[in-house]
């Protein structure tokens, strides 16, 4: 009797142990959601954190769809997703600024180390057959290149679809520089319509001004011309992206930091996971090499993703101690 | 050895890639030659659906609403389906929805239209040929099962964005059950009319046109109808394409977290809906009721 019950007692022992080391490695058995956002360049970052997390540290994770505003907010609102692995702080600014200061969510760190670009746009093309048409305040005299085909009279300008953060400053700006009497403020209704209508434009070489950012493949793929506008203004901005705001101004797109989001939980039980995300900023060209990569050969995000971990290891394998390193490596 | 024969995953016999690049490059190359030559080609519907929308914007809003009332009393000749309208109407005119409805009245009219001139041809041929009715059943069941978000992107990239591929993926989508239904109601005239059609020496024409036309106007009618139903069940997806209208203005309310404005303009899809579906309705019951009592004489 003694016997059995010692044997049960180590039994016991042995279970907690291994269960004890498990729970250091990724600190949590909660399952750990990570967004991934509709677009090409976070959804590949989704996949690389997921396989990472999963393969390198035993976490139970899961891919959820995202976007940037519902995401955010369901974050903000109610801790899940875990993980935004790649969050345009500057579409989200007020809320996530406010559950910054509450400690509903965190920063782990930068995601795309060197900044985004984002703006209005023209293909390499267009700028050098119409030398004059350098800055936003030109567009008017042009109007007739980018003629609208559902209202001739008119040029069309290239917005965002509903929901992203651009869709109100673009407005905004649409707004400040007066271009309501010659353009059209097109709304897309969706980023793959955008995304075709761009690449249409582009393959028949034919005029377009369009809102677009980076790092991504269409932006690595095609040869375009960013218009001018006054330098960023923090000021205006913040008048610019609140659509109750009336009085709206010129200024340049911030430079948004691109960050990886998590929610405050994370942080607090997970604290291994939270450090590795703190580590795994790329930048600009690194990104642009993989969306491209991707793009040319017809991978989705998780092919994607795949490529960049068998490709890139001396990339990655500096986010990670060396024994993760090996187990991501061993699961490829 | 036959590792692939017992593995749970289907082996790879074939790379993919090529047929993909292949698909892929082959669009690029059909938008870079012929991209404007599609857009010329479906310039009239855009002509059309333009000078609908711009017609309804400029005709007074109570003339409007008199005339859809008018309408459905028409069609039912009782009061409550002309108040039904009446109150929908003014709703979406509170709402501030009116011009809304008006582009999504217009995309449907013109789908609807263009619909009708295609299909109920198609739909005679079909029920006169057993060929060409094998041939387009299937391609009917392909145009209704395809999910639309296949097609949407390549008709932007082909025809161009802005409304015209919006108006053609609501057309793929909402023509079919017209060319059925045009067919099912030719074939179901009864042999025995067709006999005496033919005994009283009316020729082929006169038969289509004067009896087996007429007999199946009702079967084809619940054919219009089933069209704008599933024309107006495109508009939020059209919408992604740049329609605008209610679908464009429920598309704001999901992607800015608005449920206020999703929800009201989902309200007036549904009012569109009721008017439509039940004015069409109700001319077809009467259509119906006539030649019943045609058939009673005889």
């Amino acid at each position: 009797m003694q016997k059995f019950k010692l044997a049960l007692a180590t039994v016991f022992v042995a279970l907690g142990a291994t269960g004890g080391a498990m729970a250091a490695e990724c600190g949590t058995d909660r399952k750990i959601d990570i967004a991934e956002m509709n677009w090409p360049s976070a959804a590949a970052l989704a996949h690389i954190h997921a396989t990472i997390l999963e393969e390198g540290y035993g976490c139970n994770v899961e891919l959820v769809a995202g976007d940037s505003v519902p995401t955010s907010a369901s974050m903000l609102s109610k801790g899940r997703p875990a993980i935004a692995p790649e969050l345009w702080i500057g579409t989200v600014q007020d809320q996530w600024k406010k559950g910054l200061e509450e400690g509903a969510v965190k920063d782990a760190g930068l995601a795309i180390s060197d900044g985004a670009v984002e703006g209005w746009w023209i293909p390499a093309y267009v700028a050098a057959e119409n030398p004059g048409l350098k800055r936003v305040e030109d567009l008017p005299e042009y109007a007739e290149l980018f003629a609208d085909p559902d209202d001739p009279d008119q040029g069309r300008f290239y917005s965002c679809p509903p929901g992203w953060g651009c869709e109100i400053a673009n407005a905004a700006l649409f707004e400040a520089y007066d271009l309501e009497e010659s353009f059209n403020l097109f709304s897309p209704g969706s980023g793959g319509n955008l995304d075709a209508s761009i690449v249409r434009a582009f393959e028949r070489e034919e005029p377009i001004v369009f809102y677009y950012w980076g790092p991504t493949a269409i932006m690595g793929k095609y040869d375009m011309v960013q218009l001018e506008m006054p330098e960023h203004d923090p000021e205006i901005w913040a008048c610019n992206v609140e659509s109750s705001c009336e009085d709206k101004g010129k200024s340049a797109f911030p430079t948004p930091p691109v960050t990886v989001g998590t929610a405050a939980w994370l942080a607090e039980e997970a604290p291994v996971v939270f450090d590795y995300l703190s580590e795994v900023a790329l930048n600009n060209v690194q990104i642009s090499k993989m969306l491209n990569w991707g793009a040319e050969n017809k991978a989705g995000a998780e092919e994607t993703a795949e490529h960049f971990l068998k490709t890139e290891e001396d990339v990655w394998t500096q986010w990670v101690p060396a024994d993760v390193a090996e187990k991501v490596k061993a699961a490829l | 050895m036959f590792e692939f024969f017992f593995s749970g995953e289907f082996p790879e016999f074939i790379n993919t890639r090529p047929l993909r690049f292949w698909v892929d490059d082959g669009l690029n190359w059909v938008v870079r030659n012929w991209g404007g030559a599609f857009e010329d080609a479906a310039y009239p519907l855009l002509v059309m659906l333009n000078s609908i929308e711009d017609g309804l914007l400029m005709v007074p809003w109570w003339l409007i609403i008199l005339a859809f009332a008018a309408l459905a009393y028409g069609a039912t000749r009782s009061k409550a389906l002309p108040i039904i309208v009446v109150v929908g109407l003014v709703f979406m005119g509170l709402m501030e929805l009116w011009e809304d409805s008006v582009e999504t009245m217009a995309l449907m009219i013109s789908a609807t239209v263009t619909a009708i001139v295609f299909s109920i041809p198609l739909g005679i041929v079909m029920a006169r040929s057993e060929i060409v009715q094998r041939i387009v059943t299937p391609i009917l069941d392909l145009m209704q099962t395809m999910p639309s978000f296949v097609y949407l992107i390549p008709t932007v990239m082909i025809f161009g964005p802005g409304k015209i591929p919006a108006l053609l993926a609501t057309i793929v989508y909402a023509a079919p059950p017209l060319v059925r239904l045009t067919n099912l109601g030719i074939r179901q005239v009864e042999p025995s009319v067709m006999e005496a059609a033919q005994a009283f020496g009316a020729s082929p024409r006169q038969r289509l046109f004067g009896v087996q036309i007429p007999l199946a106007l009702p079967t084809i009618l619940a054919g219009v109808n089933q069209t704008t139903m599933m024309a107006l069940a495109m508009v939020v997806i059209a919408s992604m394409i740049g329609a605008g209208g209610l679908g464009y203005q429920v598309l704001q309310g999901i992607g800015r977290l608005e449920v206020s404005r999703g929800v009201f303009a989902g309200l007036g899809i549904v009012v569109l809906a009721i008017i439509f579906d039940r004015i069409t309705q109700a001319y077809g019951k009467q259509l119906q009721e006539q030649i019943g009592l045609a058939g009673d004489r005889s």
